[in-house]
């Protein structure tokens, strides 16, 4: 059999091809139509192949023979490598050319290079009629995902470590100046400095700073006021002598071991000519202890006051640094916060429980909203409501009064714990969403078959309910009955769609994001709601149970037919938005800022810029989804 | 006309009862001189080469002929000719030229490939195409500046550029490597500001009149 001359050059380029991956395990048609249409070009040692400044790529290259180093250009290191070596069978660059924007790492050979190169349509087409190839390109960025999340770990480990531990010697610990009196100040005098400096301990020290004594506020009652010690005279007559020190080298704990051996709750801290460098506290060292997952739990469950849980409101969010410091994604991230926000509403509504006699009533406790759905972030409003039965021959309105009284203190308690009261009123004191399950089922069929803009807005609220305390089967019974109802009506599917894709994602055209006036990405509106809306209306259609996005993205894939690859990226796109959005709150509330969702891109590193812009892609990709599926 | 008289040499004329060929051939008088001052990504050149029976210009005999273009500095395989002279020579080489047209022609040792394709296509077309030949035998050294020690035959080209081929001895297996060698050449020449295929003819007849450095 004779070839055609195209045919020989074609063979020779997929026989080279073969030998790496993924052209290995790429199907023939995809092989042959890309060693078809890569030309093979050369590249002199030192030459430019692809920069930044050339905007978006025209080729995909795939090295044949010679060196290429990829070299990240932009002002901060993102990825594990600065510059990285690239030969035969390794290809460029893939996430730039999948996204059309321009590549942010500069291209230079090496040495002479062969380089093929296939054009971007071609790319795309080869993405489409190839999985393997497309599988490729998707772990690719996929990968970068990763090494974003390593990054993030990064960030925060060193935070952490910056934190102090128990092994940081005691002179990093130490606050403030030493303050000290001379052995010949009046107790008055030194009474008075401590009182003004509101210091628990005053440190006695001769004229070279050398420490002599200490008095502490414990020493006080004993020494001082019941023996009606007389103020005028010098502190040395009261003051311990000789007080315990340790060098400014020792560690913190070092130091707790003293105080738990010698029962005291000071230590002076001196520098190596037995000078007095400062004070340190027990309070000092207890605070550099971490706060556990567990210990957080544990308080919450032991709480035996609002004081108390306000108190572990705040170590949730603390723990939420360590635990992105400890390198959990956004999904476990927000799975903890959501499971230690509920043990703490279960604990509230415990607590209330004992004011409130609601024995004998058959009811739930609702969580609406990212509540519901388990995606709170830092700083979420509260939503909720109750559902409940009336028994026949029971009065209707006394039971729920009792009921709205009881929301009414749970609510309050959720704000003093940190869930700022709704401003919408979406509360379970609300008398309007404290209903019985016909009510409910009425109020939801209403929405469905009248669906007005509010309606709309209203069932992007509370289609997201969960049961978080209380009969669960009430819950249940009513999700079975709103999948029933919303999946029979497309038209209401279609005007929910419809209402999805008034957001765009921010994507712009010339530039990489479009902005707000601020100059922010909103986050929450133009990102992760996207994400949120269109797996609601997956759910409704296919009756997935799930409140949760994720969850019903991945569940409705299934029933919709959905490559689980394409939905493992719109899953991975939805999650670090997420965590772009906990990472900003957290280091906002860090300063006392209100979390308020928004990035300037402009402040993201390269690499998290880029896979942002993807994360937006894959938003887009749902809403095309929807449109299609719908027909706007 | 017998099948015997296509394959008997020494017949120009035949070329002129196959209208097919003489179609082409018309097309290809027709085509304009090529533009040699352009820069190389704007030029189409056309590595050829030829398979014999051996090297011997007076005994030998032509088997085939392959040919790749460059267009824009890159090879495209699906711009690419061969042809077996058997069945029909002037098939084959009345392909060859309107293949070629009238680009610059790139081979390696004019001496041989150069020669036989004129008087291939002089016996069977009845034809004497003057293109611009650049000959990589004397191109090769000029612009990578090997030295005597250097490489010389294809073999050691190959080897110093690493380059591979799908066959060697092939027509258009060793124009797949002439053609890679091609392009490394346009590379480097490019960057020495030889920027065109006028001034790489130039600098072959400038080496080939002073073949060692003074």
């Amino acid at each position: 059999m004779t070839h055609t001359a195209p045919e020989l050059l074609v063979g020779a380029s997929s026989d080279f091809l073969k030998r790496f991956s993924p052209f290995d395990r790429m199907e023939p048609e995809a092989l042959a139509f890309l060693a078809e249409r890569a030309v093979l070009a050369f590249h002199p040692r030192g030459s430019e192949i692809l920069t930044p400044e050339m905007g978006q790529p025209r080729h995909f290259h795939i090295i044949q023979r010679g060196k290429v180093q990829a070299r990240q250009s932009g002002p901060a290191k993102v990825t594990e490598y600065s510059t990285l070596t690239m030969g035969p069978g390794e290809c460029f660059p893939i996430g730039a050319i999948s996204a059309q924007r321009p590549s942010t790492n500069a291209y230079v050979a090496e040495e002479d290079s062969f380089v093929f190169q296939l054009g971007v349509d071609d790319f795309m087409t080869l993405m489409r009629i190839s999985p393997v190839f497309h599988l490729f390109c998707t772990q690719y960025i996929a990968s970068l995902l990763n090494q974003s999340r390593q990054q993030l770990q990064t960030t925060f480990a060193q935070r952490a470590a910056e934190q102090q531990t128990m092994t940081t010697p005691l002179g990093n610990l130490i606050k403030q100046a030493p303050v000290w009196v001379t052995p010949d100040t009046s107790t008055r005098a030194a009474l008075e400095k401590m009182a003004e400096l509101r210091i628990g301990c005053i440190v006695v020290a001769d004229e070279a700073q050398h420490p002599m004594g200490v008095l502490t506020q414990s020493d006080l009652l004993p020494r001082v006021v019941l023996p009606a010690f007389d103020l005028a005279r010098p502190i040395e007559e009261v003051m311990t002598l000789a007080p315990r020190t340790l060098p400014a080298t020792a560690s913190a704990y070092d130091a707790a071991l003293e105080m738990a051996t010698h029962g005291v709750r000071h230590l002076l801290v001196v520098d190596g000519e037995g000078k007095l460098t400062g004070v340190v506290s027990e309070r000092d060292l207890f605070s550099l202890q971490r706060i556990s997952l567990r210990q957080v739990r544990a308080s919450i469950e032991g709480a035996a006051d609002i004081e108390a849980l306000q108190r572990a409101a705040t170590d949730i969010r603390e723990l939420a640094l360590n635990l992105i410091a400890q390198g959990i994604g956004a999904e476990q991230l927000t799975r903890f916060i959501s499971a230690l926000n509920d043990a703490l509403t279960h604990r509230i509504i415990a607590l209330a429980l004992e004011r409130h006699d609601l024995y004998g009533i058959d009811y739930a406790w609702l969580a609406f909203g990212s509540e519901g759905r388990h995606e709170q972030t830092l700083s979420t409003d509260q939503d909720n409501g109750l559902i409940f039965v009336c028994p026949e021959l029971v009065e209707k309105e006394p039971l729920k009064l009792r009921l709205l009284e009881f929301a009414r203190d749970v609510n309050d308690d959720l704000a003093a714990c940190g869930f700022p009261l709704c401003k919408g009123n979406i509360m379970a004191s609300n008398p309007e969403l404290c209903l019985t399950p016909e009510e409910w089922r009425h109020r939801f069929g209403k929405w469905i078959s009248e669906p007005d803009p509010q309606a709309l807005l209203n069932a992007s609220i509370f289609f997201d309910f969960r049961v978080l305390y209380g009969n669960q089967r009430l819950g249940d019974q009513l999700r079975v009955w709103l999948n029933k109802t919303a999946r029979a009506n497309s038209a209401f599917q279609r005007l929910m769609a419809g209402n999805a894709l008034q957001v765009a994602p921010p994507l712009g055209r010339l530039r990489d994001f479009v902005l707000e006036e601020d100059g922010t990405v909103d986050l929450k509106k133009s990102g992760a709601r996207l994400f949120v809306d269109a797996a609601r209306i997956f759910a409704l259609r296919t009756g997935i149970g799930a409140s949760g996005t994720v969850q019903r993205l991945r569940q409705s894939g299934v029933r919709m037919g959905i490559p689980a690859d394409e939905v493992a990226a719109i899953v991975d796109g939805f999650h670090f938005i997420q965590l772009l959005r906990l990472r900003a709150q957290h280091l906002e509330t860090r300063h006392d800022a209100p979390g308020d969702n928004k990035v300037n891109p402009d402040t993201l590193n390269e690499l998290d810029r880029r896979i942002l812009k993807e994360a937006f892609r894959q938003a887009r990709k749902l809403q095309t989804r929807l449109r299609l599926d719908y027909q706007l | 006309m017998s099948w015997l008289d296509r394959l008997r040499p020494g017949r120009p004329e035949s070329a002129a009862h196959d209208p097919a060929v003489r179609e082409a051939l018309a097309r290809w008088q027709a085509l304009p001189a090529p533009d040699l001052g352009r820069p190389h990504f704007d030029t189409r050149y056309v590595v050829v080469n030829t398979e014999a029976t051996g090297l011997d210009l007076e005994s030998d005999r032509l088997l085939a002929v392959g040919a790749i273009a460059i267009d824009g500095g890159v090879i495209d395989p699906r711009h690419s000719y061969y042809a077996p002279l058997d069945p029909d020579p002037a098939a084959a080489l009345g392909g060859l030229l309107e293949f070629c047209g009238k680009a610059p022609l790139v081979v390696f040792n004019a001496g041989f490939n150069r020669v036989t394709l004129e008087r291939a296509w002089a016996q069977w077309l009845g034809v004497e195409p003057e293109p611009v030949w650049l000959d990589l035998l004397w191109l090769l050294p000029a612009v990578f500046d090997t030295g005597p020690d250097g490489p010389l035959r294809l073999a050691q080209w190959m080897k110093a550029f690493d380059i591979e081929t799908f066959q060697r001895h092939h027509a258009l297996g060793d124009a797949w490597a002439i053609a890679q060698l091609f392009i490394a050449l346009q590379g480097r020449a490019t960057v020495q500001g030889i920027g065109s295929a006028r001034a790489l003819a130039e600098l072959e007849r400038t080496r080939r009149q002073f073949p060692s450095p003074t």
